[in-house]
């Protein structure tokens, strides 16, 4: 199915890059996971959590260490098995994150620490704990893949993890939407309306932390969270109702990835910071329709 | 400890008994027993600190707690209860607008897939009940601290609630917000006929509105009648000994400083509280 769609995209877009197969793929995976990110973005704009996926994004860094140091552990207890090596990472990198946005989220709730030096703390250890490993046992691994991603060799099976992502996170949204909304507002007013509060956000820093895994190979760990938070900045300049955010948002995404991607090409520049580089040109662009008089509250 | 005797007639609503609450190893409440009547008013008083929060979070049942809370009527039901919180918390210029906040708590569909006409319809005359449904399509960041509140109000409306917990609802509000939202709620409680429990360190809400006062700190001190409730002597017990009150219940209006309506254990002068 690849290849006719290989074929319909090459005949409707004469271009270069359409070219190469791996700018098709990667093209068609960054058009379901740009949308993707932006979308969870607009909860993390509205109740400034920037921070916190910023955590759990840079997260990921120790999850790929830890995957990497399990493989060969693996690989002598179930030999042949699977293919560990790439399978281990990206499962970390997951399970990894979400423990982050757990921890994160029980400490604050324990103590009366304030949110952002309670991240702080996590944020720095994490990476502290990658970086001490690393070094002790001189890895060498494409990390540099992780940190400004990379498209090269982006395959089918990364456009198929993009649609099901994709799909996750629209029925995520589809049915959340509204109790997520009543969370960040007030914690206790949603609980009273039996939403279950602590679920739901495990559910949440859960899917960040699996978007962002998604997204790793090729935005990068530097600017994965800018692909969360800069098209929900934009989007919230330009919407005016809570709903019409989220689907600014996701056109907004979706245009940045998809510019960005075809850009980076051209310009030969990595990919993550193409698309951010055209979300932030975005966001600069709806400051100003931000500031625009209003006839009218509605919209 | 002084316990007013003669204490409301009509059945109670909630009943608590011997309510204890300790959160990381600190005893919040102790014991505490307490009848809220129905279909009235009832204001929970107390310094800060006091629990007063905290008993409303036993009552919503998000706290553990030991002891016993009943709710008039069925044996297990819990009756639906309206929360009406300080405020909320969110970036004030993001683009939610009141029938946006209204509809995520009524509508199951999600915001993004348009608001029925029915959810809105339902939010306008939640607002109406409170003269405020003008505010319907305002940003909730472009809000005062009294509209705000009113807004949260006609939220906890929308379930037609049966018990309406209202926490230190006018704290962040003006004195002349003050004067209306309170007027609102006991206009509302008198109409509804619900009961309504409204939490609060301003004394001249209670005297004004209140017909049923329970005065705390950490444990129930007192509780009757507002008449015969709020004595000199009772202030005296859960303020501190030189609690004033002359400004909350003469002079509350026009009392210009800075924490103009919380009692003052440091401010010495005589008390009209009582008889």
């Amino acid at each position: 199915m690849i290849d006719t769609i290989h074929a319909v995209l090459r005949s409707l877009m004469p271009f270069e890059w359409a070219e190469h197969r791996f700018m098709i793929h990667a093209l068609l995976a960054v058009a379901f996971l740009a949308p993707c990110c932006a979308a969870l973005g607009v909860q993390v704009v509205n109740f400034r959590m920037a921070f916190f996926s910023d955590a759990i994004s840079h997260s990921a860094f120790t999850g790929v260490v830890i995957g990497y140091l399990l493989v060969p552990v693996f690989e002598a207890t179930w030999p042949g098995a699977a293919a560990w090596n790439r399978i281990l990472p990206p499962a970390t990198v997951v399970l990894f994150g979400v423990a982050v946005g757990a921890g994160i989220t029980a400490v604050r709730r324990k103590t009366d620490l304030a949110s952002d030096t309670v991240i702080g703390v996590f944020f720095a250890t994490v990476i502290a704990m990658g970086i001490a490993v690393i070094s002790h046992l001189h890895l060498r691994a494409d990390f540099e893949r992780y940190l400004y991603g990379s498209l090269i060799g982006a395959a089918p099976s990364d456009v198929a993890v993009a649609i099901i992502a994709a799909f996750v996170v629209l029925l995520f949204l589809a049915l959340n939407f509204n109790p997520l909304l009543l969370i960040g507002l007030n914690e206790s007013l949603a609980r009273s309306r039996d939403i279950r509060t602590r679920a739901m956000d495990h559910a949440f820093s859960l899917l960040v932390a699996l978007v962002v895994t998604v997204s790793l190979p090729s935005v990068g760990l530097l600017l994965v969270t800018a692909m969360l938070v800069v098209p929900a900045a934009a989007a919230r300049n330009i919407a005016r109702s809570a709903g019409g955010m989220l689907v600014w948002a996701v056109l907004i995404g979706w245009a940045s990835g998809v510019g960005g991607l075809i850009g980076s090409f051209y310009a030969d520049t990595a990919a993550g910071a193409a698309i951010i580089l055209v979300a932030a040109s975005i966001f600069v662009l709806s400051l100003s329709v931000g500031r625009l008089p209003r006839a009218s509250a509605r919209g | 400890m002084t316990q007013v005797p003669g204490g409301h007639r009509g059945p109670a609503a909630i009943t608590l008994r011997g309510v204890c609450v300790r959160l990381g190893g600190q005893s919040i409440l102790s014991d505490v027993s307490a009848e809220i009547p129905a279909g009235e008013l009832t204001a929970l008083i107390g310094p800060n600190g006091a629990g007063k929060t905290t008993l409303l979070r036993v009552l919503l049942n998000q706290v553990p707690y030991v002891g016993r809370v009943e709710f008039r009527g069925a044996s297990n039901a819990r009756p639906r209860i309206g929360y009406v919180p300080q405020t909320l918390d969110f970036d004030r210029g993001a683009p939610i607008r009141v029938v946006d906040f209204l509809a995520c708590g009524s509508q199951r569909r999600a915001l993004w897939l348009g608001i029925a006409r029915s959810v809105r319809r339902a939010a306008i005359a939640a607002l109406e009940q409170i003269g405020a449904a003008g505010l319907i399509d305002r940003r909730l960041g472009q809000l005062s601290g009294g509209e705000l509140q009113r807004v949260l109000l006609a939220m906890a409306l929308l379930r037609e609630p049966e018990i309406l917990l209202l926490d230190e609802p006018v704290a962040g509000v003006d004195l002349a917000g003050r004067g209306m939202f309170c007027d609102v709620v006991g206009t509302l409680q008198r109409r509804l006929r619900c009961t309504v429990v409204l939490v609060s360190h301003d004394l001249s809400v209670v005297t004004e509105h209140a017909s049923y006062v329970i005065c705390m700190n950490r444990t129930i001190h007192c509780q009757g009648r507002t008449v015969d409730t709020l004595t000199a002597e009772n202030l005296r017990t859960i303020y501190g000994p030189t609690a004033a009150l002359h400004h909350h219940v003469h002079a509350h209006e026009g009392a210009r400083h800075s924490h103009p309506t919380h009692a003052h254990p440091d401010h010495h002068g005589h008390e009209h509280a009582g008889p």
